[in-house]
């Protein structure tokens, strides 16, 4: 087996890199992948409530990286996705426990045993997002349609050009009303102003908060247009490279589309 | 909808397009930053290439970038003590 790194990262804090790993990484392994997670975020370890694993963990990617397990040892079975395995961060407080060249030599272990490894980068640029896209084949940067986030990375996006890695943009929790009333940067306009290649549009969604505090994989809620979202961008990764880009839309009621044509809404 | 098109046509600018437009000179401004290290050596190479025209004092050599609302200048201050004539 020869597998891919992929890198998800965002430079910014707070703008959806674990939610859409674990979402992406779910939809991988629905499509019939074998894919880990990991979380590289050392002393701040999320991915494993997001994705309710939380009380499984035995051991962790830096025992991995300091050969104190198996990489098998360390990879923890999802409870609901087949072929899917999380491998979380220590909740070591220094950081310093990770260096590059280690991660870099456990990078071709990872690529025999798994078809795709998502890296959950730690915000910021600096060690642990290093130790990030050391070994990464591929990188995804996640934004939020606001103008920290989108500086942040644009950051992000020039270090990845300089270590020969062509990122590919996610933006999440875009507001298609707000979009509509010219209250929110559109898609159009981050693309404007970052030179990327998009991977995916995702709407906010009420049912990313429900899936994380119950731990439960958001892309097995059908209702769920986030959810549904990564699911896309996960077959785009996976070769269907044909399937489009879906823009979200704000869907008008019936009721609401007569009532402003009568000038009854507000 | 309709308020968008009122907008457009009295050249109102949304607030999209504010958070635009500072975003693109935030950028700007970020990709200017310039350490100290390249604006040294940046002062080196002008001053090797002035020299070969003008005698300068090196001593009392400015180099800086100055940025305005909208511009940025790359803005090289030197006194010059003599021409040199001998490139004729």
């Amino acid at each position: 087996m020869k597998g891919k790194i992929i890198v998800v990262t965002s430079g910014k804090g707070g703008v959806g890199k674990t939610t859409a790993t674990s979402a992406i990484g779910a939809a991988l392994a629905l499509e019939g992948n074998r894919v880990a997670v990991i979380d590289m975020d050392i002393g701040l370890r999320n991915l494993d409530v997001v994705m309710g694993l939380e009380n499984r963990i035995v051991f962790n990617i830096v025992d991995v990286v300091n050969q104190k397990c198996k990489l098998s040892q360390a990879a923890i079975k999802d409870r609901r996705i087949d072929n899917l395995f999380l491998i979380p961060a220590s909740q070591s407080d220094n950081k310093d426990v990770l260096t590059t060249e280690a991660v870099e030599r456990i990078s071709e272990d990872l690529k025999s045993e798994f078809d795709y490894v998502l890296m959950d980068s730690p915000a910021g640029i600096e060690r642990g997002f290093e130790n990030s896209i050391v070994g990464a084949n591929e990188a995804l940067v996640v934004c939020t349609p606001d103008v920290s986030s989108v500086r942040d990375a644009d950051r992000v996006i020039g270090i990845l050009y300089s270590k020969s890695l062509t990122p590919k943009l996610i933006v999440n929790r875009i507001e298609p009303q707000r979009v509509q009333r010219g209250e929110m940067l559109s898609h159009e306009d981050v693309l404007d102003v970052l030179s990327v290649e998009l991977a995916g549009l995702v709407p906010l969604d009420e049912y990313v908060l429900t899936a994380t505090n119950a731990g439960a994989p958001l892309v097995l809620q059908n209702d769920s247009r986030a959810g549904q979202a990564f699911r896309r961008i996960a077959k785009r990764l996976n070769g269907e490279e044909s399937l489009p880009v879906e823009v979200p839309t704000h869907k008008t009621s019936m009721w609401s589309k007569i009532s402003k044509k009568f000038g009854l809404a507000k | 909808m309709f308020s968008r098109f009122l907008k457009k046509f009295s050249g109102q600018s949304t607030q999209k397009d504010e958070a635009k437009k500072r975003l693109h000179f935030a950028l700007v401004y970020d990709k200017l930053e310039i350490n100290d290290s390249t604006l040294k050596e940046l002062q080196s190479d002008i001053v090797g290439v002035i020299s070969k025209y003008f005698e300068i004092d090196q001593e009392s050599i400015h180099l800086e970038i100055q940025r305005d609302e909208d511009t940025s200048a790359l803005v090289f201050n030197t006194p010059i003590i003599n021409v040199k004539r001998s490139r004729a």
